[in-house]
């Protein structure tokens, strides 16, 4: 096709289909709509977006988010734990417990990985990422040979 | 890229709206034709519609009074549709295809020769014409549809569309071309036009 002809041809495509007026939206369209917007009304603030909370949940949410960020900055810069919670909050007696238990679970949690010989931890996780990939791949064989090939 | 408005306007712009139904109903023909037309997929469509229209109720108190809602809604309509084609896509080409959709087949397709009439129809009335030319442009495959309505609906330039589909300028150009005489072809071969293509 010559540059000639395909101007040709673009000019009558595009007058073409400019003079193809709006598909009818289906008549359940708006009625799917305004059901969504009652159901999003009608959810409860905490889990609509942050947009949407009430003044005081916000206020609150952002003040815990400041405390946390402030705590893990001076757990990074040395302060001890225990001192950070009594220091922040000496009222409260659990977060020391809360404190006491998350070191007690981390101390746990590192015994018993340390327990574990490397070469049972490597290969315990290659086993289950060889299982994953063996799952996936079945999957995938079958959906290939049942449904897209039907 | 309707020469004629979408929804009824006045000098000053668009109509004022009573309220968001009223909004929607100017506006819901519009959102769904461009959603259809992308995806090609009356269903896929509908969801995409609802999901554009609770995005203009969260904007409403705006949209409501601006002159470029219809603009607004367009575009999102049109990156809802090419995201959501783009997610599934995605999705699927694992388990269906390897190969990519844009790799087509043109390479193995013939060039098509193509004089073209005066117009495409003659003794049509304009709901035979309207579905005819719905039922041609389902028919193209996705990797020419898509280009071809976003240059020819939505005004966008070759480089724009490459951008947004995430291909070659070289091959938008080739697949709007391929696109329009795919769709002159249909279109002959439906009895309507004047002239037969020469392939």
């Amino acid at each position: 096709m010559n540059p000639h002809e395909e101007q040709n041809l673009e000019r009558l495509v595009h007058q073409t289909l400019r003079t193809l007026p709006p598909r009818r939206a289906p008549r359940s369209l708006e009625q799917r709509v305004l059901a969504a917007i009652e159901q999003r009304a009608a959810l409860p603030w905490w889990r609509k977006g942050f947009a949407y909370w009430p003044a005081a949940p916000r206020i609150a949410f952002l003040a815990v988010a400041v405390a946390v960020v402030a705590g893990f900055f001076r757990l990074l810069t040395g302060v001890e734990a225990g001192a950070l919670f009594a220091g922040l909050l000496p009222q409260l007696a659990w977060a020391d417990t809360v404190a006491s238990l998350a070191h007690a679970t981390q101390d746990f949690v590192r015994v018993v990985v340390g327990g574990i010989p490397p070469l049972w931890l490597y290969g315990g996780l290659t086993v289950v990422a060889s299982l994953y990939a063996a799952l996936f791949g079945l999957g995938a064989t079958a959906y290939r040979l049942l449904y897209a090939n039907r | 890229m309707n020469d004629e408005p979408p929804v009824p306007t006045t000098d000053a712009g668009v109509s004022p709206v009573a309220d968001f139904t009223t909004f929607m109903r100017n506006y819901q023909d519009m959102v769904f034709s461009t959603a259809a037309r992308l995806t090609g997929n009356d269903a896929q469509a509908e969801d995409i519609s609802q999901e554009v229209f609770l995005k203009a109720y969260e904007n409403y108190s705006h949209l409501s009074t601006s002159p470029t809602a219809g603009g607004w809604l367009k575009t999102v309509a049109t990156n809802l549709s090419l995201n959501h084609l783009s997610r599934y896509r995605n999705r699927w080409r694992f388990f269906s295809e390897f190969k990519r959709d844009d790799a087509g087949d043109d390479r193995e397709a013939p060039e098509v020769e193509f004089a073209a009439p005066d117009t495409f129809f003659s003794g049509v009335d304009a709901s035979e014409r309207r579905e005819l030319l719905e039922r041609a442009l389902d028919q193209l495959p996705e990797h020419q549809r898509v280009p071809l309505v976003l240059y020819h609906f939505e005004d966008l330039p070759y480089d724009e569309i490459a951008r947004r589909l995430g291909v070659s300028l070289a091959k938008v150009k080739t697949d709007i071309l391929r696109a329009r005489a795919a769709l002159a072809r249909i279109l002959v071969r439906s009895g309507t036009g004047h002239e037969q293509i020469q392939p």
